[in-house]
């Protein structure tokens, strides 16, 4: 996680410089002195995006890809590319002469930036959308990580292609100190011990996200608590407990990227208990990967009734996942040995529910065996000898051919909260839903309606001026204590904050629930990122399910299976919007007791 | 045979409940307000003495109308005791006294009966009001659970007794969740979030100490922890947890989520532990009737006048019926045709005096009874071969019931076509347009 470190170092350096001056000279040269052992590893893996997101001029990148390997390199093209905000750690080598530069960096950061800010908001719309026609507009020149991934993943012929596009794309990049690729949000589901979070470590360190050093560590580590396998995991599984039982609690997240697209991984929790996590993960995703493990008896339990495999397809379809990745997971094990047949019965076992769920199998769904241990298939494909049965792509290419996906450019900005935290001011983490924001601009926290103004911006831990849709952000904020914030809240435009209410009718479907719900019952709702605990006020009507007619009657009660509009109250004020309107604020699901009850829609906010 | 005792003795408590709440709001003159009760093999000649003894010392008393009436008021109590040969098995209560009426009118009171199980309480008292605290005790005396449903969001303290649920205390928790922040700093905010989870772990088990341990001693008879993630194993297995609630534990259960609705499937998953209580009775019994609708056997019925044909019919097998339930049960009587009618009335029916009046003369009708149904239905359930079962609304389903159903229905014990589908009474919203899921 050291490549983590670099945006709490500038924090650190911005707050020295603001507030300090140059009597400090001493500690930051203290904090080098820890900071320099760790330098040699973070800034390669902290150089790939800054490179593809910030203004790097034309001639740093080439010489930066012949020289990359070695650090002592690095330094001098770090502070030579003029983004003065991530030089702290290449300063680190050339120590305490430097120290007196600092002052003028932000300044030059600053003045950077407002340049492209006002311009901002056409041009980057363009090209969102440019990109949005035509993909191969995204790529960004070329940089270490990218060129081992080209060589590796994508043919001769795209190489040629994207070298040609250089060129035409460095006048956009100049001008924007905002990531340039199109973000997705891909959420690893499954069940217990899939393999997910396994996957999600193998992804980050085959594209290079966590070094070499950190994952050997991670290795001996595992291996003292006599639990090898697990150490990939541990890349994701951050906290002791996670650790010590090798179950994910929370959701864990970073980010890879790949030449045309920046990836956020959201790795959920796959145990029973924890499912409201995974739900607030599964809401900010774009992409899903069903992790299923091929291994004998796991895959059966994981499907049957009271797996979870179901209901996080189930879940993820709700939370408004357009498409679906169905990583058939273990192939390598002794009991499946790369089968074809064991392969072909996990799938067709599994595609006529995803189906019935709503996924298009010829454009929402694809298969893929992969085995996260050995990195089989994820980023490379499978060698032949092992798997002459399956040619199709790896999981990563096949991620980053999908079609680009559809975002709000224009319209409000919304952005609901998934976490808080405090350093140094109030930061909330989330997804960006839709429109875009700056550094500086006024937003509403809702659904107290707290005035509050953006301090900074990070998008998957590189700072920012300005965040688009479907970036996974942390915002600082001015004007709100973290204290006042919780997870559910949004954060919006001023001139069109989101609509609140605490009474809204919904059309729900009864998916599972063993007697009838009539009004009265109470369970806990999920809408974007809040869980609220609801009760239904009273049944406004059924709908036939099949011809979608409202029955004139008002029924007593509903049962599993059946579609009805009722009237709900939530026991306080939440931020919701009617499903027609947007989509991403308006479906829902319901749970109780462990279980997925019904999923719905708000069709009208009464109060 | 067990069972329909069991249903028997709660439409008993029912009443007991209904006549505490009755004798707790009357108030009267002066000290003229006789509790009387009689523990199990007592005997009456002891007590008709005293009470004799007291006479003697009334008479003492200056004020005319206060001496009046307390001696009125013994004179009655010792008539009273000489229709009993003995002490009954349960022991003996007797209320007596003038009270004040709303309208200021006075009214005399007498009730003496035999409490649904023995009362252990002897108790003298002339005061201007009844003394009612013993028989409350008598209801209250079920075993008591404790419920800490703790998650990283808060925790709730509450406790099950007999079919009341109670939350004691609840609180939030702002714990640090995992953020890929770290760096240098990694191990730090590793520190920091353990630091602050421990200290939630401490401060829940300084909670549940003061709230469970009464005296010294605990006050619940187990204790069932409930939450996500380890938080509950953690607080069951920390030496911060008093060892006198740890030795109290019953079970640890896993619910996803804290709160309300932790606490109510903390309840369910616990039932096993849990089955004489009369809180999980209720649940299933509703979560039976909710069956039969959901299976669509037909052999069920709710709304008043549906469930009142079904008992006529004698269909109903068990009745159920929530305790606050607010229909008014009219008889009615026509002078020109001496017709008797019954109505039911809700209280906003009550105000609409159209009910009240002939509908072909415009007579108001003579009003010959006027009780509540529930009231009624206890007096009369045998009579139509069914049993009563009054239930709350604090459980899950209860909820439902009351709300979704008007609190009253029945299980059939075969299979009734109503044809009158009663229709809702309630303004019946207007529709939406709905574009298509």
């Amino acid at each position: 996680m050291s490549n983590n470190g670099a945006p709490d170092s500038w924090e650190a350096q911005a707050d020295v410089i603001g507030e300090q001056g140059a009597k400090d000279s001493n500690d930051v040269s203290t904090k080098f002195s820890t900071l320099n052992v760790n330098a040699v590893e973070f800034v390669p893996s902290f150089c790939v995006p800054s490179q593809g997101n910030d203004s790097t001029d034309s001639p740093t990148s080439p010489q930066k890809s012949e020289s990359e390997s070695t650090n002592s390199a690095e330094s001098p093209v770090l502070n030579g590319c003029g983004d003065g905000v991530e030089s702290g750690d290449g300063r680190a080598a050339s120590a305490s002469p430097r120290v007196e530069e600092p002052p003028p960096v932000p300044p030059a950061a600053s003045a950077e930036t407002p340049v492209p800010v006002p311009s901002d908001v056409s041009p980057t719309a363009d090209s969102w959308e440019a990109e949005a026609d035509d993909a191969l507009l995204t790529p960004e020149d070329s940089n270490e990580v990218e060129e081992e991934e080209l060589e590796q993943q994508v043919p001769s012929t795209e190489d040629g292609e994207i070298s040609k596009k250089i060129p035409k794309k460095k006048p956009v990049r100049v001008e924007d100190t905002r990531s340039k690729k199109e973000h997705v949000n891909v959420v690893f589901i499954g069940h217990v011990d899939a393999g997910k979070s396994t996957i999600g470590g193998q992804i980050m360190s085959l594209t290079g996200m966590v070094d070499k050093r950190t994952l050997d560590k991670y290795e001996r580590e595992a291996r003292e608590k006599s639990r090898e396998s697990w150490y990939l995991s541990w890349a994701l599984d951050t906290n002791q407990e996670e650790r010590d039982k090798g179950k994910t609690v929370e959701v864990g997240r970073a980010y890879f990227e790949t030449e045309k697209k920046h990836f956020t991984i959201l790795d959920a929790p796959g145990h029973k208990s924890f499912v409201p996590n995974m739900i607030g993960g599964a809401a900010q995703a774009d992409l899903a990967v069903l992790v299923i493990s091929a291994r004998k008896g796991e895959f059966e339990t994981g499907f049957d009734r009271g797996g979870q495999t179901r209901e996080h397809a189930m879940l993820a379809k709700t939370a408004g996942v357009k498409h679906l990745v169905a990583l058939v997971n273990k192939m390598d094990d002794p009991t499946v040995n790369w089968d074809e047949k064991r392969y072909n019965e996990c799938r067709d076992k599994i595609l006529p529910y995803l189906k019935k769920l709503g996924f298009n199998p010829a454009k929402d769904l694809s298969f893929l065996p992969v085995s996260g241990q050995t990195g089989q298939g994820l980023l490379e494909r499978v060698s032949e000898e092992i798997c002459s049965w399956y040619r199709g792509p790896s999981f990563i290419q096949l991620i980053d051919e999908l079609p680009s996906l559809n975002r709000k450019m224009d319209g409000p900005f919304i952005m609901p909260v998934v976490d808080k935290y405090k350093d140094m001011g109030t930061v909330l983490m989330g997804k960006v839903e839709a429109g875009t924001t700056r550094k500086g601009s006024t937003l509403f926290l809702m659904p107290n309606r707290a005035q509050v103004t953006v301090d900074q911006l990070w998008s998957d831990d590189i700072e920012v001026t300005s965040i688009g849709p479907g970036e996974n952000v942390k915002v600082k904020l001015k004007g709100i204590e973290e204290e006042d914030v919780s997870p559910g809240f949004v954060l919006c435009d001023t001139a069109e904050p989101i609509t609140t209410g605490r009474v809204f009718d919904a059309q729900v479907v009864i998916l599972e629930h063993k007697s009838i719900i009539c009004a009265g019952y109470s369970a806990v709702m999920h809408i974007h990122c809040a869980a609220e605990e609801v009760t239904v006020k009273a049944l406004i009507c059924l709908v036939d399910k099949k011809t979608g007619e409202k029955s004139k009657t008002r029924p007593r009660f509903v049962k599993q299976d059946q579609v009805a509009i009722m009237r709900i109250e939530c026991a306080g004020i939440i931020c919701l919007e009617p499903f027609k309107k947007f989509a991403q604020m308006g479906r829902f699901t319901l749970r109780d007791e462990n279980k997925t009850i019904a999923i719905g829609k708000v069709l009208k906010v009464v109060e | 045979m067990s069972e329909e005792s069991s249903a028997d003795r709660n439409v008993e408590i029912w009443k007991i409940k209904k006549l505490i709440k009755s004798l707790e709001m009357a108030r009267g003159n002066g000290t003229s307000m006789i509790s009387l009760i009689i523990p199990p093999k007592d005997q009456i000649s002891r007590v008709s003495k005293m009470l004799a003894d007291e006479f003697g010392t009334a008479s003492n008393i200056k004020s005319r109308v206060n001496r009046l009436s307390v001696l009125g008021a013994i004179t009655s109590v010792q008539h009273r005791l000489k229709l009993y040969t003995k002490v009954p098995p349960n022991g003996l209560v007797i209320y007596c006294g003038t009270i004040v009426t709303e309208e200021g009118k006075e009214k005399k009171v007498n009730i003496d009966f035999e409490p649904f199980k023995p009362i252990n309480t002897s108790l003298y008292l002339c005061d201007n009001k009844f003394h009612t605290e013993a028989l409350t005790a008598l209801l209250a005396d079920d075993n008591k659970f404790g419920f800490i449903v703790m998650d990283g969001n808060g925790a709730l303290f509450g406790t099950l007794q007999g079919n009341t649920r109670e939350v004691l205390h609840k609180f939030t928790v702002d714990l640090p969740k995992k953020h890929g922040r770290g760096g240098q700093s990694a191990l730090r905010f590793a520190r920091l979030r353990m630091e602050k989870r421990h200290n939630y772990v401490r401060k829940v088990a300084e909670v549940a100490t003061q709230l469970f341990i009464s005296a010294d001693r605990p006050n619940v008879a187990g204790l069932i922890l409930a939450g996500s993630a380890d938080f509950k194993t953690e607080l069951s297995q920390s030496d911060m947890f008093d060892p006198r609630l740890q030795s109290k534990i019953i079970k640890l259960v896993d619910v996803s989520y804290g709160g309300e609705n932790g606490f109510n499937q903390a309840i369910e998953l616990a039932a096993e532990s849990l089955q004489n209580v009369k809180f999980i009775q209720e649940k299933k019994l509703i979560g039976r009737y909710f069956d039969e609708i959901s299976q669509d056997t037909g052999k069920y019925c709710f709304g008043v006048d549906d469930t009142l044909r079904a008992l006529e019919l004698g269909a109903v097998e068990t009745l159920i019926c929530w305790e606050n339930l607010d229909i008014q049960r009219y008889v009615l009587k026509s002078h020109a045709t001496s017709q008797e009618t019954i109505l039911h009335l809700t209280p906003e029916q009550e105000k609409d005096k159209s009910h009240f009046t002939d509908k072909d003369t415009g007579v108001e009708l003579e009003l010959v009874e006027c009780q509540p149904l529930l009231e009624w239905l206890a007096n009369n359930y045998k009579s139509f071969g069914a049993t009563l079962e009054i239930i709350t609304d604090k459980s899950q389903e209860g909820s439902q019931f009351v709300r979704g159903f008007g609190g009253i229905g029945g299980l059939l014990r075969y299979k009734v076509d109503f044809q009158s589908m009663q229709l809702d009474d309630e303004e019946i919203d207007n529709l939406y347009d709905i574009d298509d899921y």
